[in-house]
């Protein structure tokens, strides 16, 4: 009789406290004001940036969701996630003259094309974003949209701009007042020696080797040795020695048969030009040290010459030059391999040097003027460092935090 | 012909240059559309530039050979080796792996190229001991404060070094790594840096001359 009652009642409470959990729902996020989506300013197109205000409140295990999709307000991709605190104004690289971030907002850049591949410049996406706690969602911000639009100026990099434009004007006034003479060059060792070098050569009836490097033609070192091997074999033509150039670059072996090809017709010695003086080796880094260390090994030149990019076989190179007793002048501006050219060669252009070395041999007024804009960039670089280390020293020293930021700002890269 | 012969290349030089200049500031497809198309051109004519090396590459050996110059011997080798690689290469139609192993093609990678270019890249370690014994002879003041910034180098790279540096020196309350430190953080970086900004300078100037047409002596002179 008992059982008959209780099994009916607690059926009743079962329904009963269903009922009390079907009137308590679980608390509706809250929301977060504020949410702005912008395209991503300085770019190709493919970026947005969302800015909200930061929440002081926000306790420390507080997650922000980034959410993005590129149909209307389904389709969403989780972009992004971050603790509350992080991800500021403050934290967006960029200098102050083309970005006003503050540390009281939020600013979360969206890389699009990293999650919806190509065709991102001129699509519309959403975005939306959530704060979590654990599990549960606390505030939620309702969906924003943005069209991503390339642009046709990076202005963080207007710093850049302005020091090219200075350079560039001095750079035209130095050209265009160029003197045929009394403009002063130091002395540099290592090209004075070239006369040097292939005299040896000719007293010794030996050849001169010269080694333009694994640079190919878009470098500025390899342009910079095809102007001094124009020098070096114009020297050789008039000296009658023989010059020997292998290359690892075929571009470049057609340049330097060229320039090589001028040289002995300026020097009136077309007849002792041969088109296998320049001679292609190898494109590949380790072969073509290997063959040309077997060339220096075998036939001993007189001198050679290592002008141009090097990499990890300028000692290869430059070590079997020194064992075989040849006179050595060596130029890069890879400066992780002069050391190597330091020790083994007799002298090494830095560098500066070998771009000098053209206008340097050549004794062109206009080119020796153009030197001058060197100078003037080396002493803007000194004036800056001298002048931002004590502004900034002192901005430190005073807690001028913003003073400081601007400074770095102004000669950052960006 | 003059007009055609220096005046055209000099602006194709100037547009280009310019262009690929004013694409460092515009963030817009069309400039990164520019300079992908310019990456292909410039990889298009280094495959027929590679063509012209290779005939320049055979032509210098295959005369050497003829003419039975010094060292011709070796000059097959160079017939043997382009053989040895683009027959197999042939043969197993570019793959060097496949299900049932290495290709002929991978053979000749891994134990002729490899073990080639292995044993280059090992001579190497030969050379920086004799260059760095040739650094090491103190001729003047310089090479003295290089000598004693290496030997620090090496001495705070080895254990026993460290020890000796401890029972010598210990007593300065500076370990060897924290001088290795300050030398490779300091004095070094500062050297790197001076050399590195007349490096970018030179560099800026020497593509200037080239884009403005000031310096024009790859194209040989009138």
């Amino acid at each position: 009789m008992i059982k008959n009652k209780a099994f009916p009642l607690i059926v009743l409470m079962l329904f009963a406290a269903g009922g009390a959990f079907a009137a308590k729902p679980a608390p509706a996020p809250a929301a977060i004001t504020g949410l702005t989506a912008a395209d991503m300013p300085y770019d190709v197109g493919n970026a947005a940036i969302l800015r909200w205000p930061v929440d002081p409140a926000a306790a420390a295990d507080t997650v922000y969701v980034v959410y993005s999709s590129s149909q209307p307000a389904a389709g969403w991709i989780e972009t992004d996630r971050f603790a509350a605190a992080a991800r500021t104004g403050k934290d967006i690289e960029l200098p102050f003259w083309a970005w006003d971030g503050t540390a009281a907002e939020h600013a979360v850049k969206v890389e699009l094309n990293n999650i919806f591949g190509e065709g991102v410049p001129g699509s519309v996406f959403q975005f939306k974003v959530s704060a979590v706690k654990g599990k549960l969602v606390i505030a939620e911000s309702l969906p924003v949209s943005v069209t991503p639009v390339g642009n046709w100026f990076r202005l963080d990099r207007l710093n850049n701009l302005v020091l090219l434009i200075g350079l560039i004007v001095i750079f035209f006034w130095a050209v265009s007042h160029a003197k045929r003479k009394g403009l002063f060059i130091r002395r540099i060792a290592g090209l004075d020696a070239i006369d040097e070098a292939i005299g040896r050569a000719t007293e010794m009836g030996k050849p001169i080797f010269y080694v333009p490097g694994i640079g190919g033609m878009s470098s500025i070192s390899t342009i910079a040795s095809a102007f001094i091997l124009g020098e070096v074999s114009k020297k050789v033509a008039q000296y009658d020695s023989q010059i020997k150039v292998p290359h690892y670059d075929p571009i470049v072996m057609t340049v330097c048969k060229e320039v090589v090809k001028q040289s002995y017709m300026e020097a009136g010695r077309p007849d002792s030009y041969r088109d296998d003086l320049n001679f292609f080796v190898s494109q590949d880094q380790f072969s073509y040290a290997a063959s040309v260390d077997g060339m220096i090994s075998r036939e001993k030149p007189a001198a050679c010459f290592y002008m141009g990019y090097f990499m990890a076989e300028s000692l290869l190179l430059a070590e079997v030059g020194a064992t075989s007793g040849a006179i050595q002048i060596a130029g890069t501006d890879v400066e992780h391999q002069l050391p190597f050219f330091f020790t083994a060669c007799d002298y090494t252009l830095i560098g500066e040097e070998l771009y000098a070395a053209g206008a340097y041999l050549s004794k062109e007024p206009m080119l020796l003027s153009a030197l001058k804009v060197q100078d003037f960039g080396k002493l803007v670089v000194m004036v800056s460092v001298f002048f931002g280390m004590i502004l900034v020293a002192l901005g430190a020293k005073l807690g001028w935090t913003g003073f400081v930021q601007g400074i770095l700002h102004l000669f950052k890269g960006y | 012909m003059k007009f055609i012969k220096k005046q055209i290349p000099l602006i194709i030089v100037m547009v280009v240059g310019v262009l690929t200049l004013v694409s460092y500031y515009v963030p817009n497809k069309v400039s990164v559309d520019y300079i992908e198309t310019m990456n292909k051109w410039e990889n298009i004519v280094v495959a027929f530039a590679f063509l012209l090396g290779l005939i320049s590459l055979f032509f210098s050996h295959y005369n050497k050979i003829k003419r039975k110059g010094d060292g011709w011997g070796y000059s097959l080798f160079v017939f043997v080796g382009f053989l040895a690689m683009v027959l197999p290469a042939y043969f197993s139609h570019g793959k060097q792996m496949t299900d049932a192993g290495l290709t002929p093609l991978g053979w000749s990678f891994k134990f002729i190229y490899n073990a080639l270019s292995g044993t280059m890249f090992a001579v190497l370690a030969f050379y920086i001991v004799s260059t760095a014994y040739r650094s090491f002879r103190i001729k003047s003041m310089q090479a003295f404060v290089l000598f004693v910034a290496a030997f620090i180098l090496i001495l705070g790279k080895v254990p026993l070094g460290q020890i000796i540096w401890d029972g010598v020196l210990g007593w300065t309350g500076a370990g060897v790594n924290d001088v290795i430190e300050w030398i490779m953080q300091f004095p070094a970086v500062a050297g790197k840096r001076g050399i590195m900004i007349g490096i970018s300078i030179g560099a800026i100037v020497t593509s200037l001359k080239i884009i403005f047409g000031i310096e024009k002596q790859y194209m040989g002179k009138d």
